[in-house]
């Protein structure tokens, strides 16, 4: 079992530092930016030539550097520092493959965040970074999780980062992925139609087997492939069923990764049809935008929920009165492919 | 823990389309590096690369791949993807079995179609059918839906040690029993991106490269895809097993973006830490195939961590002296070889070697030969300072 001891999340919300999420900030042209912090921990000079992902992966990472450092920095990114791919790729083919600065190609590795991070740390151990895509994150916690179950005083940093790029923006919205018109966050959810808005964010955690002064832990990591939304729904009633005969226990609060795309709602809609009138559902796309590591975020929002015994009102999907919240099920689906579902409970007791 | 073999594997490189023709062309010692061919960029005709010879139409009508937006990294790993689960008899239920893991790595994805995501990342009209191809993820995805894969499916970018972090993760996660077999691997191609982006570091040679060598002056790119199958103890009975999977090691080292550190720190703890799962002690390797890029400063810098783990390093070599630097594929071409070298016990050369470096005064072997080995080490590392090394024994 995997035991939260820390996080931190830059987002589009106030989430870094002392939390605000109760007044939902407002996206901006369709588009949910990072509200980024300063970053004192990173010295100026060096936080000139950082990329945005880089920057927010590092200074996220950073206020969570525990005594003796990290014993492993488990990475998920979908596209990593993608501003400075398209910075080099613009001067390829603006300087016709003459004399470029290698800067931006350096840094447009998507292990850059990653190695950054063991850099400033001066961290010699495991550090890798998982790239798939909308279940990068899914596979970074994974990762993270075997080494726990082998070194369970340990702790691993496990995260995830990604950027609003002119590459992931453009390309996904020549893709039909972002709304074409002008749309609010507020409204999100309201009406049919066709794609969400862009989100951009990290989440980092510092995570061990060690139960004790635990903020949360994460019970069940799983993911799966394909079209069919009755295989995010098999997964979902699977991680139900398991908690139930494990720890009888039952899902408080489901939340659900559903982003305003007309074309995504029969998945949400096949597994919130498993779940009794008693269940919570709660929803977080409308403060982050869509982002491929959205669950980072969300595990980092459970974690949250766990710790405050709040729900902020504009996420409530389906309000219950059943408190407190102990188990929260997180189910996404990214483009209608990849499923994931990631438990996260409560510590006390 | 259950012990983990090597079932089956697929390679595509510079030196051959299928593990046989690249095990003929590493036993003739035949390089496969020449001029860039017919490839839209400024260095066409000129910059020395490892390509594949087959062209992507080709690869595309091969392979039955028909639909849109397939890209040659793709179609490279697609190519060794299918010859890897053939040779493992991996049938159609198997692929898709919950319990089958897949685990790809690629630095350059789709990337490597440089202009058209020039286009398509700055226009605003039409998009090309490349749209969903340009991430990483997209190629283990393309493979996992055309297989209806089920079980596990990731990807990994650790710059040039991508692969052998593939097969690391692979192999755990048939240890900690996510899966009872993984299909691990990587593929990367040739793209204008990445040759302006190690030409920009002036670390690209102007001639064939000759890793481990006094005079050498930098690597030479390639592409190619490998991929092995790794499956735990109980699947195997009655199989064809190539070598067992003993030791992985992951370190970094922490020095700098693109360089390694002077005392090649993160080599040295990749080394040491895959001796340490594998439980062996450094002399009882026999066999190191070296990450060996032929720039100044890997060739240097892995020397020295060589020299201090092992004292006097077992025999090893080189085998970009015949692909080029695969990158993101680089650790598991090179794993797929490491396995050759145990199942044939033979030693492949490095090839354009003639005088040691000075400071070290290792040299590689260079001539092929019959050689008896019981372990062998399989050495990558990668930008960022993501080192691994892998260590696998004779079946």
């Amino acid at each position: 079992m995997m035991y939260i001891h820390q996080s931190a999340c830059i987002s589009a919300q106030h989430s870094f530092g002392s939390a605000d999420l109760n007044k939902l900030v407002p996206s901006n042209q369709n588009k949910m930016l990072a509200i980024e912090p300063s970053y004192p921990q990173i010295p100026p000079a060096m936080l000139r030539r950082m990329g945005k992902a880089v920057r927010m992966g590092t200074g996220a990472a950073l206020t969570l550097l525990p005594e003796g450092g990290w014993d492993g920095i488990v990475i998920g990114t979908a596209n990593g520092g993608m501003e400075d791919c398209i910075k080099f790729l613009n001067q390829i083919v603006e300087y016709k493959e003459g004399l470029l600065t290698p800067g931006n190609f350096v840094q447009s590795t998507a292990n850059a965040i990653a190695s950054q991070i063991g850099l400033q740390t001066a961290n010699r151990k495991y550090n890798v970074t998982h790239v798939h895509r909308g279940l990068a994150f899914e596979n970074a916690l994974l990762d993270t999780d075997m080494f726990i179950s082998e070194n369970p005083s340990k702790t691993y940093l496990v995260g995830s980062v990604d950027e609003i790029s002119s590459f992931n923006y453009n390309i996904d919205f020549l893709d039909g992925w972002f709304r074409k018109s002008p749309a609010s966050n507020a409204q999100l959810y309201i009406g049919s139609e066709e794609g969400t808005l862009a989100g951009e964010g990290a989440s980092m955690f510092n995570v061990s087997g060690l139960r004790q002064n635990a903020l949360a832990s994460i019970q069940r990591i799983g993911t799966i492939h394909g079209e069919d939304p009755e295989l995010g729904k098999k997964l979902f009633e699977s991680v139900i069923s398991e908690l139930s005969v494990s720890a009888d226990e039952t899902i408080d609060l489901m939340l659900s990764g559903e982003n305003g795309d007309s074309r995504l709602s029969r998945y949400y809609e096949a597994c919130e049809s498993l779940l009794p009138d008693s269940v919570t559902i709660a929803r977080f796309k409308h403060m982050f935008g869509e982002i491929p590591t959205a669950t980072g975020i969300a595990v980092w929002l459970a974690t949250q929920i766990i710790s405050s015994g709040e729900i902020p009102v504009h996420m409530i999907k389906k309000q219950t009165s059943k408190k407190p919240i102990r188990n929260i099920l997180i189910y996404n689906n990214h483009k209608g492919v990849q499923h994931s579902c990631i438990l996260v409970s409560a510590v006390s007791g | 823990m259950p012990r983990i073999f090597v079932t089956g594997m697929g390679i595509i490189s510079a030196i051959g389309n299928s593990v046989s023709e690249n095990r003929t062309a590493l036993s003739e010692e035949k390089c496969g590096i020449g001029p860039l061919g017919a490839f839209p960029s400024a260095y066409a005709g000129k910059l020395p690369c490892g390509e594949v010879r087959l062209s992507s139409d080709f690869l595309r009508s091969k392979l039955n791949v028909s639909e849109s937006g397939v890209t040659r990294t793709t179609l490279l790993a697609l190519h060794a993807f299918n010859e890897c689960v053939d040779n493992a008899d991996l049938n159609p239920d198997l692929l898709s079995a919950p319990d089958t893991a897949f685990v790809n790595a690629t630095t350059v994805g789709g990337m490597c179609l440089t202009d058209e995501l020039y286009h398509d990342a700055n226009s605003t009209d039409e998009g090309s059918p490349y749209l969903p191809s340009y991430d990483c993820g997209s190629i283990a995805l393309m493979i996992g839906q055309r297989y209806k894969m089920k079980g596990i499916i990731n990807t990994i970018n650790t710059a040039c040690s991508s692969s052998a972090n593939a097969i690391m993760y692979g192999a755990r996660l048939i240890r900690h029993g996510y899966a009872k077999r993984a299909i691990v691997g990587g593929t990367d191609s040739l793209a204008k991106y990445t040759i302006n982006g190690f030409n920009a570091l002036h670390i690209l040679s102007r001639q064939i490269c000759a890793p481990f060598d006094k005079n050498r002056n930098g690597l030479n790119l390639g592409e190619g895809s490998a991929f092995l199958v790794l499956e735990e103890e109980s699947e195997v009975s009655g199989k064809h097993v190539y070598a067992e999977l003993v030791g992985y090691g992951n370190a970094n080292d922490a020095f700098h973006p693109s360089s390694i550190s002077d005392a090649g720190e993160g080599p040295f703890l990749a080394m040491s830490k895959a001796l340490h799962t594998a439980n062996l002690e450094p002399g009882q390797i026999n066999y190191i195939n070296a990450h060996g890029t032929g720039t100044e400063n890997n060739d240097e810098t892995e020397s020295r961590a060589m020299i201090r783990l092992f004292n006097a390093p077992p025999p090893f070599s080189s085998t970009k002296s015949f692909t080029g630097h695969t990158l993101g594929a680089a650790g598991a071409v090179e794993a797929a070889y490491t396995v050759m070298n145990l199942k044939y016990q033979e030693a492949y050369p490095s090839l354009h070697f003639t005088e040691p470096i000075e400071s070290t005064g290792l040299k590689p072997v260079t001539t092929y030969s019959k050689m008896k080995m019981s372990y062998a080490m399989s050495n990558a590392f990668g930008f960022g300072g993501n080192c691994t090394s892998l260590i696998f024994s004779k079946a």
